[in-house]
């Protein structure tokens, strides 16, 4: 099992405070890993942490076996590392196509451009068929989709969701579940960050679960089924 | 109304309303991406203006033909008020960009008075309005009240040719793409892969180019500059962005011409045309009153 994204003894926060300390996780490649934890547990700062959109405070960033703890956000995207951010984050005055070409703009070669749209156009019709609405009209499902399709038009190596079923309808969150299980299949690696556990360990391989800034638990998912602390954390019973 | 008159007012506040529209650009592009007012805006203009009048005086001693001249002041004039847009934008606004709104305002307010005084004191005999070389050919042709000056028609033609180059830069190359994501959210931008800093420094070159032209033509319009010049045509390129709606660049193409067309119909009313700049301010702050965000933009106002 290699290890593509690696964290080690990271602390990150806002101002005078650590809102993440001393977190180490590691991110398998072709897997889904997961980060579970309530709200204010601090998966966001610690997945922008990673993402170079906060200052890493103590700790190491490697992905590739290259130490990324200090580069900036778009150098990190150069990479292959790429992020579906939470609450569907669109160009919401750019049409879908542009939204997607936004999502390979480092991808200078047309032509790639082209098959990659292809690609996610295949895998998301729907887009297609809108690829000239304006992206902040079309409905919330439809814009976590294109979310995702951005996301795939950079060729990533690493996809990290943060918080996908945020603010979806239960039948979109379960739709988006399987985007990502399909994703995963094909060969992606994926950073699953997400309070809904009960879904997230149907698909996840490994787990981390976060609880005030400190990893309390970790392992494969079947593991973590078992965990009585995350049962009574989160399924109500021991 | 003579419709000589007529076509002459019009095509005087054509001139006029490009002028506007070219430094109302620039305004609403550095708040598009930066959320940031410059208010050394005006200056910059200024000081394209005085780069290619120099310029003019070195060229001059060469006897360099006039089209040659024109063409170098232009291109020089405005690459060297791009670049300095870019240095401010690296040494004085990004460094800023936590900090309040006020500190960004305040420091390029002062870096204007800066270039403003600068002129004044290092220019030779800076202080006194200097006479600017009618370059552009200066037949005309009558017909009836209409003086159709050609050098008129070269102005138009050219800031409508820069606003919309500008506008398809920004609609569809890739670096226009990249403004246009970090306009609308910086962070996913960033995600993108987009060098945020780099998006912006280049925001700010083109804006401050464009503000060069418009200091250019004004000095070719007028055949007369002066260090404080920056001053009026800032705050009118300030009010044009804002009554077309801040981060729009539709908006200040319509704020930049609505304001020149009221200024000539200040100057047609009043018959002083003194009072056509209050005419004109007045008309400004109550559209304002009624359209706090701009007549083209709505309340998420659409950035660039």
């Amino acid at each position: 099992m290699v290890s593509m994204l690696t964290v080690d003894n990271l602390t990150a926060g806002y101002d005078e405070a650590d809102v993440v300390s001393n977190v180490s996780l590691n991110v398998i490649e072709g897997k889904i890993t997961c980060l579970l934890g309530a709200n204010g547990a601090g998966k966001t700062t610690l997945i922008r942490a990673i993402l170079g959109l906060n200052n890493i405070r103590a700790g190491l960033v490697t992905f590739s076996d290259k130490d990324i703890s200090s580069w900036a956000t778009h150098d990190i995207a150069s990479e292959g590392v790429t992020c579906v951010p939470e609450g569907r984050r669109v160009f919401g005055k750019m049409t879908v196509l542009e939204n997607l070409q936004a999502g390979a703009f480092l991808e200078r070669n047309a032509s790639v451009v082209m098959q990659r749209l292809k690609q996610v156009y295949d895998f998301f019709p729907k887009l297609e068929e809108r690829s000239d609405q304006l992206a902040g009209t079309m409905s919330g499902g439809e814009q976590a989709m294109l979310t995702i399709g951005r996301s795939l038009m950079s060729n990533p190596s690493l996809m990290i969701f943060d918080e996908p079923s945020l603010g979806l309808s239960p039948l979109f969150v379960k739709e988006n579940f399987r985007i990502i299980k399909d994703i995963n299949e094909k060969g992606m690696t994926v950073l699953l960050v997400e309070q809904n556990v009960r879904q997230t360990l149907e698909i996840a391989h490994f787990g981390y679960v976060l609880s005030q800034g400190k990893i309390v638990a970790s392992g494969s998912v079947d593991s973590l089924k078992n965990n009585s602390e995350l049962r009574a954390a989160y399924f109500g019973s021991a | 109304m003579d419709p000589g008159f007529f076509a002459q007012y019009l095509i005087n506040g054509l001139v006029q309303g490009i002028t506007y529209a070219l430094v109302a650009v620039g305004f609403t592009l550095f708040f598009g991406v930066l959320d940031v007012i410059k208010f050394s805006h005006g200056d910059v203009l200024m000081l394209g203006a005085f780069t290619a009048l120099a310029l003019f005086l070195g060229l001059d001693q060469l006897s360099t033909p006039a089209w040659l001249s024109l063409t170098i002041m232009l291109c020089l004039g405005v690459i060297a008020m791009a670049l300095l847009g870019a240095l401010l934008c690296k040494f004085l606004v990004l460094p800023l960009k936590e900090s309040p709104p006020l500190n960004t305002l305040l420091i390029t307010l002062m870096f204007g008075s800066v270039i403003r005084e600068g002129v004044r004191l290092f220019f030779p005999n800076g202080s006194n309005p200097k006479p600017f070389p009618a370059l552009l050919p200066e037949t005309s042709i009558n017909w009836g009240n209409l003086n159709l000056r050609l050098d008129s028609v070269i102005l138009i033609f050219t800031g409508a040719m820069a606003i919309v180059l500008t506008h398809l830069f920004i609609q569809k190359t890739r670096m226009g793409l990249a403004i246009r994501a970090v306009a609308q959210d910086e962070e996913t931008a960033r995600l993108m892969g987009i060098n945020f800093n780099k998006t912006v420094l280049m925001t700010f070159a083109l804006g401050s180019g464009l503000a060069a032209l418009s200091g250019i033509s004004t000095g070719l319009y007028y055949q007369e500059i002066n260090f404080s010049m920056g001053l009026m045509l800032g705050v009118i390129g300030f009010s044009a962005a804002v009554v077309g709606g801040l981060g729009s660049i539709y908006g200040a193409i319509v704020g930049g011409l609505l304001f020149a067309f009221l200024q000539t119909l200040g100057a047609i009313w009043f018959s002083v045309p003194a009072y056509k700049d209050v005419f004109a301010f007045t008309v400004i702050i109550m559209l304002m009153a009624w359209r706090p965000t701009g007549l083209l933009a709505d309340r998420s106002a659409e950035r660039v």
